[in-house]
């Protein structure tokens, strides 16, 4: 997130919450924060964090301010120079290991989650079948590796503390927090921001008789969005909208671009699209995988209609092109018709 | 060398040339000196039959040989029914030659997309006793289903005709097998949910058959596919100790230590008849219940009808269930349909709408390293899926999955995907320096599977189950592992290699199964143990692992036994014997 610094004019706090220390296993409390921009629109969460980290033994005092954007995903962090990071030994934190405990921050689906502190520093072979494993497909030399490719080296403590501060309670706080300020233009804020999770976020809450009047951006989202979130667009345009003529054209004109998931839903979705469609997809029938080609070749015969002079020309071709693996599929369904 | 016996000679008539010609079958698998070829039945649904694939993982195998008996001399015509695994602008990995009494015929073969006939040459047959030997070229799967030799020179196109009638016919089988055993009990499928249900079974008293389509027991578990055991034992914990593994890595050659225990202990048991290299491929049922499970030898042909009161499908795939009619599932069910959403994983945990999308299957592998330099060849065929993505081993996280791809249908397609992967990311790894002396020691040619049917019964285990840790008055299964589904990386990363996955957990305390979901909801004497059991797409995400499946197994061979002493079906036990069903369970410990 790069713009939403730059203008917030607004600072409120709206809840506490609280984290267990690593070391003495005592609650401590920390306080969230709302930052709005200058029209007060609501932009982030922030918190001022402070907490005994152990390095290896010694106990440490970390500062350190995060920031979570307002559907509680962690975005950034800031340290102020008095009150570097340290790892073993009172050794400060270098530029790579800031850098790492980003990335790490980052990943939402850390092994951290699922093991305790102890576990880590665990230096015999963790596991038999009895004990009540959390590592999925088994611990293994690769899952000990991951463990510690993730971490700070020397900064276990510091990491595995600040990874489920921010992970951890606050997250499910945000979420309810954001439900109570929801609104109209935020959810409009959401659709067009240039986020992601946003978008998905706001496409799942957007009604589908308003789809139609977010069609543009909506195609936009789906250029850019991942596989899941292209799926989720593929299965959720209504048919009244994806049939429209210049929609399928706008939509299956992307075939060639799109990941091969996608594909298949465009395929899927034939029949709820414009009957240009089938042609449009003609031009890509070497992109098809087997079962892809398949399916579109079962929608060409459940109405021989559909089989335009256009989409038999390039039928034809493709079937020719030796270097397309499937093109056999193509003429044995030639030489039905 | 013996001659192969179930080589028929059929002479067929043709209406239009009122001409006979002489024609020989010959099943691939049924080679009696197999060299360094494996059979392969894992796609015989798909494809019609076992086959032969040279799996030499870049080392020409050594040759298959067979003596084929043949009763007219003459000119013959050769085909073999094969496939070009890996089609492209590329030479095909797979290729082989034929050779007939030491006379190599002029055509590689193993070069034509799709399963089909390919044609291998001509050969002059001077004697009765004919030898044929199939030499590997490449040690990369090349793969060989069928020889066909015939005087007449038209391709036995399986377009013609319908293939596996046309199979049936060259080989003069009956629609019943001649052989019929009965039982108390029938088991199919000996991963460790059929291993477990059928020594328990078998200490209550009854006489077992488990039929396993592989040389050695445990499914995943197994030598052969080398995942370890996960999972915790309940009530159980002196069966599943019996059969289980160790904790080395997924992929460790260890995994033989624990196949011999296991195999020695099911084997112990006299009431086990073991049928190891049968592969069952129809159950046929009446009103409702099964009568008869059909199961061919994967090697030699041979076939067996094998009756009995109650059945159990532990095949993974529930095929006993498919076959007889039950009511099963498949894919991702919409998160409405049974309240499972998870807001914070959204449509990698639960889809608004359902799908076809499941997880994925997996070809684990491992490499050794030594003192000397190996090489490894560049494989552009393999290059295509493994693209930069360098590796020196595999783990769990090898997965593949796509929505256009069924787990089962299209299982080949999938293990074929992976060896590409694996052979690709290997080659990439070989041009760095560092690994020169690597050399690939173990790729398993078994596709280990995560999910696929799931057969329906009375109660559909959920993923709410788990959260709401419902204690069913029937529970006879427990587990405390995470749940955790898988998705595939590259539908957050497209950058990402098509062939890894990532998993999303939930950790609660324990969580209970009961036994109204180990039995079918319409075929009403079959239970199912193991993946194929009655539950969600997200309700299979913690009891799939295999102290889990381990513990259903167990449950189901009691409850079993529970029908014989009563002549009871399986939901009789719930309804009218619970009590003392559990009370048996009880005492296991
Ligand atoms: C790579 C990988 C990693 C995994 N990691 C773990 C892990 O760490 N720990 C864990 O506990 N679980 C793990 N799992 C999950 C677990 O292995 C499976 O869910 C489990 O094996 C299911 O057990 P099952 O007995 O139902 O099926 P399977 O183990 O698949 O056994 C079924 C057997 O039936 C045989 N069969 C099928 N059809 C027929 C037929 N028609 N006739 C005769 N035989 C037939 C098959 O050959 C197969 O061996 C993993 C799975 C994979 C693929």
């Amino acid at each position: 997130m790069t713009n939403e610094w730059k203008d917030i004019s607004k600072d409120e706090f709206i809840f506490e919450f609280e984290s267990l220390d690593t070391v003495y296993h005592t609650q401590i409390s920390h306080q969230v924060r709302l930052l709005s921009n200058s029209a007060g629109a609501p932009r982030l969460f922030f918190s001022e964090i402070e907490t005994p980290v152990c390095a290896d033994g010694v106990c440490q005092l970390a500062h350190i301010n995060v920031y979570w954007d307002l559907l509680g995903n962690y975005v950034g962090y800031g340290i102020s120079p008095e009150f570097q990071l340290t790892k073993f030994e009172h050794e400060q934190f270098g530029k790579e290991d800031y850098i790492k405990l980003h990335q790490l921050l980052l990943d939402d689906n850390s092994i951290l989650k699922r093991r305790k502190v102890s576990d880590l520093i665990d230096e015999a072979p963790v596991a038999t079948s009895t004990i009540d494993s959390e590592v999925i497909d088994g611990i293994s030399g690769a899952t000990k590796t991951e463990i510690a490719e993730s971490l700070v080296k020397g900064g276990l403590y510091s990491c595995y503390t600040i990874w489920h501060l921010v992970h951890g309670e606050a997250q499910e706080k945000m979420e309810k927090y954001l439900t109570s300020i929801s609104s109209d233009t935020l959810m409009h804020y959401f659709l067009y921001a240039p986020y992601n999770d946003y978008q998905m976020f706001a496409l799942r809450e957007l009604p589908k008789e308003d789809f139609k009047e977010h069609a543009t951006q909506i195609l936009n989202i789906f250029r850019t969005a991942d596989g899941v979130g292209k799926a989720y667009i593929l299965k959720k345009i209504p048919s009244d909208i994806l049939s429209e003529k210049e929609i399928t054209s706008q939509f299956y004109n992307e075939f060639s671009l799109i990941d091969v998931n996608s594909r298949t839903l465009l395929i899927n979705r034939l029949k709820s699209a414009h009957p240009d469609a089938i042609e449009i997809l003609s031009n890509y029938l070497d992109r098809m995988t087997r079962n892809q080609l398949k399916l579109y070749l079962k929608c060409l015969n459940s109405d021989p209609n559909f089989i335009s002079k256009n989409c038999l020309s390039n039928l034809k071709k493709a079937s020719k092109n030796t270097g397309f693996t499937y093109h056999y599929l193509l003429r044995e369904f030639l030489n039905k018709i | 060398m013996k001659t192969l016996k179930l080589i028929l000679f059929i002479c067929i008539t043709s209406f239009y040339t009122n001409s006979v010609a002489q024609d020989v079958l010959i099943e691939a698998e049924s080679f009696v000196d197999k060299g360094g070829w494996v059979v392969d039945p894992q796609f015989v649904e798909q494809m019609g039959s076992p086959y032969l694939m040279a799996h030499g993982m870049g080392v020409p195998v050594e040759n298959a040989i067979t003596n084929v008996n043949f009763k007219e001399k003459g000119k013959y015509h050769v085909w073999a029914r094969t496939k070009n695994w890996a089609p492209g602008n590329w030479d095909a990995p797979g290729q082989f030659k034929i050779s007939v009494n030491g006379k190599v015929l002029k055509n590689t073969l193993g070069l034509t997309s799709g399963w089909t006939w390919e044609y291998a040459g001509k050969v002059n047959i001077e004697s009765n006793e004919v030898e044929i030997q199939l030499s590997d070229l490449t040690g990369f799967n090349g793969r060989c289903d069928a020889i066909y030799f015939s005087q007449s020179k038209k391709m036995p196109t399986e377009a013609e005709t319908n293939l596996a009638s046309w199979r049936k016919a060259k080989l003069g089988e009956t629609t019943i097998p001649e052989q019929q055993k009965s039982y108390d009990l029938v088991i199919v499928g000996g991963g460790l949910a059929g291993c477990a249900a059928a020594i328990s079974a078998a200490e209550q008293g009854l006489n077992v058959a488990l039929i396993h389509d592989r040389p050695v027991l445990g499914g995943n578990a197994s030598d052969e596919i080398r995942v370890h055991t996960l999972g915790i034992y309940g009530k159980f914990e002196r069966i599943l100790k019996m059969i289980d593994t160790e904790h080395y890595p997924n992929g460790s050659y260890k995994a033989k230590y624990d196949q011999e225990r296991r195999d020695k202990n099911v084997k112990s048991y006299k009431n086990i008849d073991l049928f190891l290299d049968w592969r069952a491929y129809d159950a046929i049922s009446e009103n409702n219940a099964i009568k008869y499970v059909d199961a061919r030898n994967t090697a030699t042909g041979e076939r067996i009808r094998f009756k009995a009161p109650r059945f159990v499908d532990s095949t993974g795939d529930g095929w006993i269930g498919f076959w007889a009619g039950a009511e099963f599932s498949y894919g991702r069910e919409s998160s409405k349909t049974y309240g499972e959403a998870w807001d914070k994983w959204g449509e990698l945990w639960s889809p608004e709408e359902g799908d076809d999308f499941v997880m994925g299957a997996s070809v684990l592998w491992q490499n050794e390293k030594t003192n000397e330099v190996h090489d490894f060849p560049e494989l552009p065929w393999a290059a295509d899926v493994a693209k930069e993505h360098k590796a020196i081993a595999g783990e769990w996280q090898w997965e593949f999955s796509r929505n256009d791809l069924h787990q089962i249908d299209d299982a080949e397609e999938i293990r074929d995907h992976m060896l590409r992967a694996i052979y690709g990311s290997f080659a990439n790894a070989k041009k760095l320096d560092e690994n020169k002396n690597y050399k690939l020691e173990w790729v398993s040619y078994l596709v280990g599977k995560r999910e696929s049917r799931r057969l329906i019964g009375d109660y559909i285990y959920t993923f709410n189950d788990v959260k709401n840790l419902t204690k069913f008055e029937d529970a006879v299964v427990e587990e405390k592992r995470a749940v955790d589904v898988h998705y595939q990386i590259n539908l957050k990363d497209s950058e990402e290699p098509d062939f890894l996955s990532e998993a999303l957990f939930y950790k609660g305390p324990k969580y209970y199964i009961p036994y109204r979901s180990l039995y079918s909801k319409n075929i009403s004497n079959l239970f199912m143990a193991g993946r194929n059991f009655s539950c969600s797409h997200i309700g299979l995400g913690g009891p799939r692992v295999m102290l889990t499946t381990g513990q259903m197994g167990a449950a189901v061979g009691i409850a079993a036994a529970i029908c014989e002493k009563y002549n009871v079906t399986p939901r009789e036990v719930y309804t009218k014997h619970l009590q003392e069903y559990l009370e048996v369970i009880e005492k296991q410990q």
